[in-house]
């Protein structure tokens, strides 16, 4: 029996390890994967005060205030090649009786513009601050653009100021990036 | 992260939990049964293991996902089958990967009738838990997940590759009771584990009006640990990462010390139990540390702009860079070099064993079976299996049919349940040939036929030269 038994059993035992085999399935999909994540991101803020807009000491209006910020992962490789649309939201809350013009200069290493966004603020008051909100969205040929930034020229410009003025500009901001991740 | 999902996936396709050598335990005509119950019954006078082939074991799975799940030919796309397995798997669902190359293995029952082992094999074990969490905030993002604690405790992954010596003694102590103990000494040739993390990353809408969010770590305590890896990886390094390694695998890496301790009791002559606890020991890594500590919390609100009055060609505040110095201040990366102690992880056999048909080999004294009581030619049983993981036991039960049919020829079949499935039919085959004894085992032979369905597969196959009392 046991002669008899072993062999065929033997067989029967190798054939299933030969014959086992991975099938219905498409492991070439793997090039399809892609991650597609939406990523909410805090941008920049601020609170300039009317007094901002005038200098005390000289006694001359401050008609165009700037600052700079590197943001440095916006020139990223992994930016660069997986980002495929980003939108700014950037929410102003104005109590001085002005307009203001406010730009955003995105400039690369060598402080060449790449991409600018812009918008008007509208007046408000001490008593009925007004809230304008500018959404920048960038798309396409754009991105490529944006992405070759790795800092952000912020200025503001007021008509006009005078040591009297009062009340406070206020920035809230925030990008949302979508990305798509692919070998 | 694409690319280290697709590595888990592909791993574990060309291969359960990890470690259950459930066709084997118990199956006292393969000498390897005694490296799963040093206190088994052992029927030879001697067995030497050809060296490098006398056990192959491989083992690989993942509890909640299968290859075809994912990879499936058909209608619908990969993306969304990706998504909705990231979110029906949960925290505790894990992939894991073990492999075992036993280099020598032999023993001999000396004038005392105590069967003495020993031998040297080297290990490969891998476990990381799904972290769903982190999976679903690379795949998703955080837009919408407002005011969601996105959990940095489910990281939770260890590896560790080593050799083990072991020596060991087994001796039956009156009719009913054998008892045996093994001895090891671990030489860890690399070792990374980052396990029992914690904390949260909240994405918030602002409510102190700062700016329009919150993105807060809270309570963050991620700690990494690595021994033997720093120097392979040191680019000023000139070592071979081949000799090093194989230089640390005799003993030259973290050593570590260990014993597994096992009994078998005849509660009569047809119902017989056993039971073993395996590594129970720890590494004591001193040796090429390097480790990792994040911990803190943070609550990130964008850049502040303060309009700085500047002269001409002054540079501005570096925001950026303070904001860089305000995270590392507040959530500092130590590395540390301190020694640390890691548990092996412990396992634990037990089955009850009923024995019917014929006594195989003659009467109640079984001239073939010194080591024990009698042989039933069949026997039915049930075992169980537990390992420690990190985030606590996982454990396995198995049914179990074994056969003599001969002489030199046996075979065992088990229906195991455990985290990975509840239908894993295994098989095990034994033949002594002349003096040659050779083994192989399986289980979750229902997939054989489709690997890509299986959650988990396991292998064990050798050859030893065996030697019985006649």
């Amino acid at each position: 029996m046991k002669r008899n038994l072993l062999l065929p059993f033997l067989c029967v035992c190798t054939l299933i390890l030969i014959c086992s085999c991975v099938k219905d399935t498409d492991f070439d999909q793997a090039d399809e994967i892609a991650l597609t994540p939406v990523v909410e991101l805090d941008l920049i803020y601020f609170n300039l005060e009317a007094s901002d807009f005038f200098d005390s000491i000289s006694q001359t209006p401050r008609l165009e205030v700037t600052d700079t910020t590197e943001i440095r992962f916006l020139d990223d490789t992994f930016v660069q090649e997986d980002l495929k649309s980003a939108e700014f939201l950037f929410n102003f809350t104005n109590s001085i009786p002005r307009n203001f013009q406010v730009d955003f200069r995105f400039l690369n290493e060598t402080n060449d513009t790449t991409y600018t966004a812009g918008t008007t603020v509208a007046e408000g008051s001490l008593a009925n601050p007004v809230v304008t909100s500018y959404t920048e969205t960038v798309i396409d040929e754009d991105v490529i653009s944006l992405t070759q930034a790795d800092r952000v020229v912020v200025v503001v410009t007021i008509p006009s100021a005078d040591a009297s003025l009062e009340g406070a500009l206020n920035l809230q901001s925030k990008t949302t990036y979508f990305l798509e991740i692919k070998d | 992260m694409k690319h280290c999902f697709f590595l888990i996936i592909a791993l574990w396709a060309t291969h359960g939990i990890a470690q259950n050598k459930q066709v084997l335990y118990g199956l006292t005509d393969v000498p390897q049964n005694l490296m799963l119950n040093p206190g088994s019954m052992v029927p030879q006078k001697k067995h030497f293991g050809i060296p490098l082939l006398s056990q192959i074991h491989l083992n690989g799975g993942a509890s909640g996902v299968s290859a075809y799940d994912i990879f499936q030919e058909g209608e619908g796309d990969i993306n969304t089958r990706i998504r909705d397995k990231i979110f029906e798997m949960s925290n505790t669902d894990f992939f894991t990967a073990t492999q075992q190359l036993e280099i020598l293995n032999f023993g001999w029952r000396a004038k005392n009738e105590i069967y003495f082992s020993g031998g040297m094999y080297q290990e490969l074990d891998f476990i990381t838990y799904f972290p769903r969490d982190l999976a679903i905030l690379a795949w998703e993002g955080n837009r919408d997940y407002l005011d969601y604690p996105f959990d940095l405790g489910e990281l939770s992954l260890t590896a560790d590759l080593l050799t083990v010596y072991h020596i060991g003694a087994n001796k039956q102590l009156n009719d009913k009771l054998t008892v045996g103990v093994r001895a090891k000494i671990y030489s860890n040739m690399g070792s990374f584990s980052s396990t029992d993390n914690q904390g949260t990353f909240t994405t918030a809408l602002d409510e102190d009006g700062v700016n329009i969010y919150d993105h807060t770590i809270t309570d963050a305590d991620i700690l990494v640990r690595t021994s033997g890896i720093a120097s392979l990886t040191d680019d000023d390094s000139d070592k071979n990462v081949g000799s090093a390694l194989l230089s640390r695998a005799f003993f030259g890496g973290n050593l570590g010390v260990g014993m597994d301790v096992g009994v078998t009791y005849n509660v009569t002559n047809r119902i017989t139990t056993t039971a073993s606890l395996l590594d129970v020991g720890a590494v004591f890594h001193s040796k090429d540390i390097e480790s990792y500590r994040a911990s803190g919390t943070y609550n990130l609100n964008g850049i502040e702009l303060i309009f700085p009055p500047l002269e001409n060609g002054q540079a501005t505040v570096p925001y950026y860079d303070n904001l860089e110095d305000e995270l590392e201040d507040e959530i500092p990366i130590d590395t540390l070099t301190t020694g640390y102690t890691r548990w092996r992880p412990l396992k634990t056999n037990a089955s009850v064993e009923y024995g019917f048909g014929n006594i195989f080999g003659g009467g109640e004294c079984d001239c073939m079976n010194p080591g024990g009581g009698v042989t039933w030619q069949q026997a039915i049983g049930a075992q169980f299996y537990g390992i420690m993981r990190p985030k606590g036991p996982q454990m396995a039960g198995t049914i179990y049919y074994r056969r003599k049919i001969s002489e030199s020829f046996s075979a065992k079949a088990t229906y195991t349940v455990d985290s990975f499935s509840s239908s894993n039919v295994g098989l095990g085959i034994v033949a002594d040939i002349g003096k040659v004894n050779f083994y192989l085992a399986a289980d979750n032979l229902l997939r054989y036929g489709n690997l890509a369905k299986a959650k988990s597969v396991s292998l064990q196959l050798g050859f030893n030269i065996k030697i019985d009392e006649r």
